[in-house]
């Protein structure tokens, strides 16, 4: 269960002529995600939810709000006195809020995240990249190597797993960001836009083989997207955001029974639904500003 | 199939001893060795022997190709030419490892933590802009002429580029990489030793390909002021004795020394950085 608490996120941004000005990201959002859900954050670029996902996934912290996962705090909470301040300051000096630990690798909780520009390490091979997490999740040596072959093979790497992330292509660097998710076989998969950089054929590929996975190990997805037929396709109920500032504009369930197939009249109509939504937006352009 | 990949580069893991060798050769002598190269090398030295001999400049001024290499050829038969490039490698060596072990942990370090970098930059570009020839005269009062002096002036020499470098690169880590590590649970110190020093690799050594030329500068330097022994030694000693061709026959050896330096690490970074070579 990952429950977001009155999120907010503002940021403070210098203007072209260097007045200060503040940008509220995401603004008051309350959400609750159950066990095993398929959510879609859809809306338009620039609307804060990556800026979303990455609070729930730790990597940055909310002005306000607060993200809680089965019960427990994701970041503690940002000092807001004086005194407070000084302790937090104490407490980082030589570690990263985010990271929360010198010497030992260990998860606060059971997160994997596939980014948008997949993020795999350029220094290591495809088969090391999968060890590495595998490593940082605890798994024995022993069983790193066969473990992180396996989910190569599963995204249909087998045979490039020497070869370092330059030497493949977009769709397969993808692909390795997902094995490299997939094999800690964590609880909570968040991605962003991770389809965003491939091209249509191979999306559509991932995309069934994504949802191959997600409904025979009920795992809980959090998907950004600005892809709605993506996002209809795949998901347990969609999120549609507006922009500037990021709030839940509508919640949209889609309530139809898997495997699914594309074209589906049922899928179409919601489809529809969500576009409706960003044509009625757009003809009654509200400023939300503030 | 590893291999096969590696083959592509023209390294292997499992290479043998004189196939790396070789790998080494090619890569170092490969430029020099070409057509092109030969059609500005060879009339060069061709200019470098006929002027002082036709007259066009005074041969006690400029020693004629034939003769400098005659002369390196009696220096190292008749002079012990090698003890003298012996004595000057071992104070190198010496500097250049108090440099890298110093600076590499710090310049990680400043890089990686806001804290102790508030705290110990300020004091690095303070004393980094001193000229390191500037330190010769208190350096030699505090340590007397020998070793000590020499290898702190080289060191000194070799020190702030390679500490800013790997500084800067470790800085400069992609944030993207750093999340993605972390959201999987790494700790710092993995962070240090997967991403960061990853990352940094180009800067770092950029930063030691630095340090390797301006300590090379100090050890002729230190090797000036002080000592009975040494290529600057050399250098100062045939200037006592009007010997030009000697003098050039020091300046071509520690030439040498520094291009083979140089491309002792540009070979390393090809084995290190091998990843890069896709892009």
């Amino acid at each position: 269960m990952i429950e977001a608490r009155n999120i907010t996120k503002f940021f403070s941004v210098v203007n072209d002529d260097r007045t200060a000005d503040g940008l509220t990201a995401v603004l008051s959002v309350s959400l609750q995600i159950p066990e095993g859900r398929f959510i879609s954050l859809v809306g338009p670029t620039g609307c804060g939810k990556s800026t979303f996902l990455e609070i729930l996934a730790g990597l940055q912290a909310p002005s306000e709000g607060e993200v809680w996962i089965d019960g427990r705090r994701v970041l503690e909470p940002l000092p807001s006195s004086r005194k407070e301040m000084e302790a937090y300051r104490r407490r980082y000096r030589f570690l990263s809020p985010i990271a929360n630990s010198l010497l030992r690798d260990r998860p606060k909780h059971d997160i994997a995240m596939i980014f948008q520009d997949y993020a795999v390490f350029p220094w290591m091979t495809a088969i090391q990249n999968v060890r590495f997490t595998l490593k940082l999740r605890g798994t024995p040596r022993a069983r790193r190597d066969e473990l992180a072959k396996k989910y190569l093979a599963q995204v249909g790497l087998a045979g490039s797993e020497t070869k370092y992330p330059a030497q493949l292509s977009g769709g397969m660097r993808q692909r390795l960001a997902i094995a490299r998710a997939l094999s800690v076989e964590p609880r909570i998969i968040l991605m962003d836009e991770p389809f965003a950089a491939v091209d249509a054929q191979t999306r559509e590929r991932l995309q069934e083989d994504l949802q191959e996975l997600c409904t025979s190990t009920r795992q809980t997805v959090v998907l950004v997207t600005h892809d709605i037929d993506e996002a209809v396709y795949l998901s347990d109920e969609i999120i549609v955001f507006s922009p500037l500032p990021g709030t839940i504009r509508n919640l949209i369930p889609v309530n139809v029974p898997r495997p699914r197939r594309r074209g589906d009249p049922e899928l179409t109509g919601i489809r529809e639904r969500v576009l409706a939504i960003y044509r009625h937006d757009a003809e009654h352009l509200c400023d939300w500003s503030i | 199939m590893l291999n096969r990949h590696w083959k592509k580069y023209g390294a292997t893991p499992g290479m043998s001893g004189l196939r790396e060798l070789s790998f080494f050769l090619k890569t170092a002598f490969g430029g020099l060795v070409t057509i092109e190269f030969a059609s500005v090398l060879v009339p060069l030295l061709a200019l470098w022997e006929l002027a002082p001999r036709q007259g066009w400049v005074p041969d006690t001024l400029v020693p004629p190709l034939s003769r400098v290499a005659m002369t390196m050829w009696d220096m190292f038969v008749n002079h012990g030419l090698w003890g003298h490039i012996a004595i000057s490698l071992v104070r190198f060596a010496l500097g250049m490892f108090f440099a890298l072990f110093t600076a590499l942990p710090i310049g990680v370090l400043m890089g990686w933590n806001l804290f102790l970098r508030k705290h110990a930059l300020p004091l690095f570009q303070l004393l980094a802009p001193v000229p390191p020839p500037a330190w010769v005269p208190i350096t030699i009062i505090v340590l007397g002429v020998g070793l000590p002096m020499q290898t702190y002036l080289i060191f000194l020499g070799a020190f702030y580029p390679i500490l800013f470098n790997t500084y800067q690169g470790v800085k400069e880590t992609d944030p993207r990489y750093l999340a993605s590590a972390r959201v999987f649970g790494a700790s710092e110190w993995t962070l240090i030793r997967s991403v960061y020093i990853w990352h940094a690799l180009g800067p770092i050594i950029m930063g030691i390909k630095i340090g390797i030329a301006l300590g090379l500068v100090m050890l002729i330097i230190a090797e000036m002021h002080g000592g009975r022994s040494g290529l600057g030694y050399m250098l100062l000693e045939s200037k006592e004795f009007f010997q030009m061709d000697r003098m050039v026959v020091c300046m071509v050896i520690l030439g040498a020394i520094g291009w083979f330096l140089i491309e002792v690490m540009k070979y390393v970074e090809a084995k290190l950085a091998l990843w890069r070579v896709g892009r």
